[in-house]
């Protein structure tokens, strides 16, 4: 019982004796903290904001020329073409439509149908990946260069199973096709 | 009959959840002791029925029961014994229902280490406990089962494969020959002694900061709020800590030895998800300790240990599921909007009981921060730091493009650039406070005294990077950079020694032991200043091979040799086609590593292919050749099919890069160290108390 009584006193005593100066130093110094994390978010995001587009926006539309962006296609296994001595990577990716059900199905048709929009990929000093492959999803960061060509700094690869998320295999059935 | 016992264990599983529940949520209302009992009965019941449908699916993987549809998705008949036990976790149905395992060994072993001790706690805290597992193994039941089994329809109902738990009206089972022959097998990747035990540490940790949230919650259900929900928990949460820390160290050492780009860590969705519960984590376990000392920051602390388990629930899903990467496949994915009202309620109740006790007056703070410079202040700085460095992670990864996504109806997302601008600047605060912090006294520290306690430590650093600087590092702004890391290092080994010295000098006692005795008698301080020599180490290792990292590529003729950063590597021989035990095929170089005319390594570069895999097949396995200095790391790019008389390698040179594995290594030490019981030493002290 004396213990409360003893802690409310002090707590009382230092309220008053320093109270409000030292409150304001808090306030102040957390609101400062604040606004430089904030800020350091907001700068980050400006500079590191890609916008992801399809390969039909980024051949129709001429203002992406030169600027970074993100794209997403299905990957043409037979135009791969690896020059190993200068570690040049270059392929074509198709469009994959924005709304799909399954990403496999959705890699398939896409490298399926001719008349899908195309661009060339350009990617220097990287090791060829080995996810690397016909009807792979390739993520790329980079931009499209004057000649057509875009020029990746960054590549992501998927390769989706054909498994569908529940249910029945698409093309392996157990019982043997 | 294996997946019948699987599934039915499941469903009474399921059952004694919801009873624990209710019992005890009731029995501690009434106040009926027999009815409090018996919930915790059923909730040790509970683990009992899991561990036999863990159990159950094991068997089935190690016998190879290809008519259940998971052990058929995951394993095939060429794989090694090893990676069959591993395929448990190697799938989502398989993983979720080891998460279940997992949570319920947990709540079985925290009800039964803590029901005496604080027994005012457990009712509520089974509840809470029992609620998280309804929900994992109600989703394995109705979303994910893992017991499901193939059945071929009659031909009247079109002849087709289906999958389900029980067999439908008229079907027969496929043969196992014909199963046996399709089954996919483990994804390759994933073949690797560190992806074996990652997920399970993971898993562990995941699971383990549940613990420690339903402690606090029960203490907001029962009203006592007293600090003892903290001395129950602490050690969960330290325990939770070390898996978590261990399962992230070895993500990124797979990722380093299997993925073959030359880095361990890329701020890649899957890992920042990951990353996330242990950022919010180490914010609790460190603000905890101002509420048992100075009785402060109570509702912060339950906010953040709210935010630990939705971090929690967020991780498990988005590692699994692949669901993070836009609002369109959380959609698609069943088990995504099933997960968001589990957790969108149980934060509800969470954040109301949280208004609910603070309207009571029963959470208000026992002392007022005084003093700018004292201890709790800068640990409330540490925590603004570790929340800012969570936000600014998820805001990356997922915030940004879902926002981006259903405001704009544009898809933005943030790259490696991002987390390289943001991150940096709050992880070297976090480092100046690690070196500021443990010098700095509870309630009232004056600048000069502050100061004081700094002498020896700034000076320590500074003679360390007077030998960086003889080493040959000119640049201004990467010594300062080291400067900030190393002196949290040297505050930690400063503030051990005086433990030891202050010790050694009243007892007589020699070093080792006084370090020893220390350590047992305030396991937390100096299993903390472990931590921290090792977050240093770490820090250490991770500036070093970031920025100084060499890379080079050549194609070279048998004989003929490269040069990178002082060593040379010669091409000797080509080994085409190795047939591995696992059936896999590989392709090796052999290299020799050359220093100053001594011959330092042979290495194996190779790429193993996986016939009949489908999909991912081929992988590229690192030769690596490792010193204090750095690592020697060369990547088989490709070959000459005909005569393999040529081979093109990619070298890279990653600096101090054994200093994050070995720091890690010092952190889970200093981890096992602070988890360590007290009773040790208050056994020794009770002793002498009785006989003085």
């Amino acid at each position: 019982m004396t213990d409360v009584a003893w802690q409310k006193t002090s707590t009382y005593k230092e309220k008053t004796k320093n109270g409000s100066r030292e409150r304001w130093k808090f306030i102040i110094g957390g609101a400062l903290l604040i606004a430089a994390i904030a800020y350091l978010i907001i700068a980050g995001t400006s500079s590191g904001a890609r916008y992801f587009i399809t390969v039909a926006e980024i051949v129709n539309n001429p203002e992406y020329v030169g600027e970074t962006v993100r794209i997403s296609g299905a990957v043409i296994g037979e135009t791969i073409e690896y020059d190993t001595e200068n570690l040049v990577i270059e392929f074509t990716i198709v469009n994959i439509p924005q709304e799909f059900e399954n990403l496999a199905v959705a890699l398939h048709e896409a490298v399926e149908s001719p008349d899908a929009p195309r661009v060339k990929i350009r990617i220097e000093n990287e090791v060829m990946p080995d996810l690397l492959q016909h009807e792979a999803q390739a993520i790329l960061t980079g931009e499209l260069g004057e000649n057509g060509v875009f020029n990746a700094t960054e590549l992501l690869l998927k390769c989706p199973s054909r498994m569908e998320e529940n249910g029945v295999p698409v093309e392996e059935n157990p019982h043997g096709a | 009959m294996l997946a019948e016992i699987g599934y039915f264990a499941l469903i009474f599983a399921l059952g004694t959840a919801i009873y624990a529940i209710v019992a005890s949520v009731y029995g501690e209302y009434r106040h009926r002791e027999s009815l409090v009992l018996s919930g915790r009965n059923a909730a040790l019941l509970n683990f009992v029925f899991v561990t036999i449908a863990t159990l159950a699916l094991q068997i089935a993987l190690m016998t190879e029961q290809y008519q259940i549809k998971y052990v058929w998705s995951v394993t095939n008949p060429q794989m090694p014994e090893f990676f069959r036990f591993t395929s448990l976790w190697g799938s989502q149905a398989g993983s979720l229902l080891f998460w279940s395992f997992l949570m319920s060994l947990f709540s079985a072993g925290a009800i039964v280490l803590n029901w005496k001790s604080h027994r005012r706690l457990m009712p509520y805290a089974i509840a809470y406990m029992m609620a998280v597992l309804v929900f994992f193994i109600g989703i394995s039941l109705v979303y994910e089962n893992p017991f499901e089994r193939w059945w071929v329809m009659p031909e009247s109902a079109g002849g087709e494969v289906i999958a389900a738990v029980l067999a439908p009206a008229g079907a027969t089972a496929p043969l196992a020959s014909r199963l046996a022959d399709s089954a996919n097998g483990l994804n390759p990747l994933l073949r690797h002694f560190g992806m074996a035990i990652h997920p399970p540490m993971l898993y562990l940790g995941f699971v383990g900061f549940v613990i420690p949230f339903a402690f606090a919650m029960s203490a907001l259900a029962s009203g006592e709020l007293s600090t003892n929900w903290i001395k129950a928990s602490r050690r969960w949460a330290l325990v939770a800590w070390l898996f978590l820390s261990l399962g992230l160290l070895l993500g990124g050492r797979w990722a380093y030895d299997v993925l073959g780009w030359g880095g361990y860590w890329g701020w890649d969705p899957v890992e920042n998800a990951a990353f996330l519960p242990w950022l919010i984590g180490t914010a609790f376990l460190h603000s905890v300790m101002i509420q048992e000392k100075r009785g402060m920051l109570k509702v912060w602390n339950m906010f953040l240990i709210i935010g630990t388990f939705s971090a929690v629930i967020f991780g498990t899903f988005a590692t699994r599921s692949g669901l993070v990467e836009s609002v369109h496949s959380f959609a698609r994915s069943e088990i995504g909007f099933p997960m968001f009202f589990f957790w969108f309620f149980v934060t509800i109740i969470s954040v109301a009981l949280i208004l609910h006790r603070r309207g009571q007056g029963l959470l208000e703070d026992e002392h007022k921060f005084n003093n700018i410079f004292s201890r709790e202040a800068m640990f409330v700085v540490n925590n603004m730091i570790f929340v800012a460095l969570f936000i600014a992670v998820f805001w990356g990864s997922f915030g940004a493009p879902i926002i981006s996504e259903l405001v704009f109806d544009t898809n933005i997302t943030l790259g490696a650039d991002y987390f390289n601008t943001v991150t940096p600047p709050l992880f070297l605060i976090m480092y100046i406070l690690m070196g500021v912090a443990p010098l700095s006294a509870w309630g009232i520290t004056s600048l000069s005294r502050l100061g004081k306690a700094m002498v020896i430590p700034l000076g320590l650093t500074a003679l360390t990077l007077v030998l960086f600087v003889i080493g040959g590092m000119g640049s201004p702004l990467v010594l300062l950079g080291y400067g900030i890391v190393i002196l949290a290092g040297w505050v930690a080994i400063y503030e051990t020694y005086r433990g030891v010295r202050a010790r050694t000098r009243a007892h007589g006692e020699n070093p080792l032991t006084a370090l020893w005795k220390i350590s047992l008698r305030n396991p937390r301080r100096y299993g903390g200043y472990m931590i921290h020599l090792g977050v240093t180490v770490i820090g250490i290792g991770v500036i070093g091979s970031t920025l100084f990292q060499l890379e080079t590529q050549k194609s070279l003729a048998v004989g003929e040799s490269i040069q990178i950063g002082g060593y040379e590597m010669v091409y000797d021989r080509f080994d085409g086609g190795q047939i591995s035990q696992d059936e896999r095929i590989m392709d090796i170089a052999n290299v020799s590593v050359w220093r100053d005319g001594q011959q330092l390594a042979t290495l194996r570069p190779r790429r193993d292919f996986f016939p009949g895999t489908e999909g991912m097949n081929t992988m590229t396995i690192a030769g690596a050749h490792s010193t204090v200095e750095n690592d020697f790391y060369v990547l088989l790019v490709d070959w000459e099919e005909l005569n393999q008389n040529r081979a093109t390698f990619k070298i890279y040179i990653n600096p101090l890069i054994n200093l994050v594995w070995w720091g890690g290594l010092i952190l889970i030490l200093g981890t096992i160290i602070a988890t360590l019981p007290k009773e040790i030493m208050n056994k020794e002290t009770r002793r002498r108390l009785r006989q003085s």
